[in-house]
């Protein structure tokens, strides 16, 4: 089971929304991840597998973090899929 | 649910905005009038806007103004607003935006059945139909009391 992170700049609104979208796709999916939730704070000493953030914020986390997965859309349940199977692809 | 924590008067629609900001402040003044939150609260949206990029327009067309509780917000609430003219927020994959949802979140819980709500219509295309059609904030309200 691989553990996500899942958030934005405030913690509150866009994060909380991603994490009920990853949610369902990963539900869906049979995915082996597990999400919590925080902000821009909680990466520091994080010791997950990935964080799941907006696009925008991804660009900036992705040599600060395991793995840096950038949602561009968020009611886009296909592009979310196929970024979390490219995640696990690469843990291959 | 949304209808727990909006409200007729926090409603807006067909609003006239010249550019980004401008469209966040117009979005933000009713929850500020309700006293939902502080100016200070919309002032940090902007900042943080500038600062970091359009970090909450997070679908096509659709934006989720907020900060962090401690910027200004007083009690839980999401405003709706629709622009006339839609504007870019100089979001790459979702510009322009027409239909901005306020947030003011006092803390991590309170919010989430509306969120949750909320997430389910941001995939339903009636709704942003009837966003699009209606001309009274009742009407609105109507829809999502259903």
């Amino acid at each position: 089971m691989y553990k996500a992170l899942v958030c934005c700049r405030a913690g509150m609104g866009s994060s909380m929304l991603l994490k009920i979208k990853a949610d369902q796709v990963i539900n869906e999916n049979n995915f082996p991840i597990k999400t919590e939730h925080g902000n821009l704070d909680s990466i520091v000493g994080f010791t997950g597998d990935l964080v799941i953030t907006m696009d925008d914020l991804a660009g900036e986390l992705k040599d600060k973090v395991p793995y840096a997965l950038g949602i561009r859309n968020i009611v886009d349940k296909a592009e979310m899929k196929a970024k979390m199977e490219e995640f696990l692809a690469s843990k291959q | 649910m949304l209808k727990d924590l909006t409200s007729e008067n926090l409603i807006r629609l067909n609003i006239q905005a010249s550019d980004w900001e401008d469209a966040v402040r117009k979005a933000a003044q009713p929850l500020m009038d309700a006293g939902k939150v502080k100016q200070s609260y919309i002032d940090d949206i902007i900042v943080g806007a500038k600062e970091s990029g359009p970090y909450f327009v997070l679908a096509q067309h659709v934006a989720l103004p907020h900060a962090r509780p401690e910027a200004g917000a007083l009690e839980s609430a999401i405003g709706i607003a629709t622009l006339e003219t839609p504007v870019e927020f100089g979001s790459e994959a979702n510009d322009p935006v027409k239909y901005l949802f306020c947030l003011s979140a006092r803390n991590n819980t309170e919010h989430l059945d509306a969120l949750a709500d909320l997430a389910e219509r941001l995939e339903d295309a009636e709704f942003f139909k009837m966003l699009d059609q209606a001309t009274d904030p009742k009407e609105v309200l109507d829809y999502l009391n259903k």
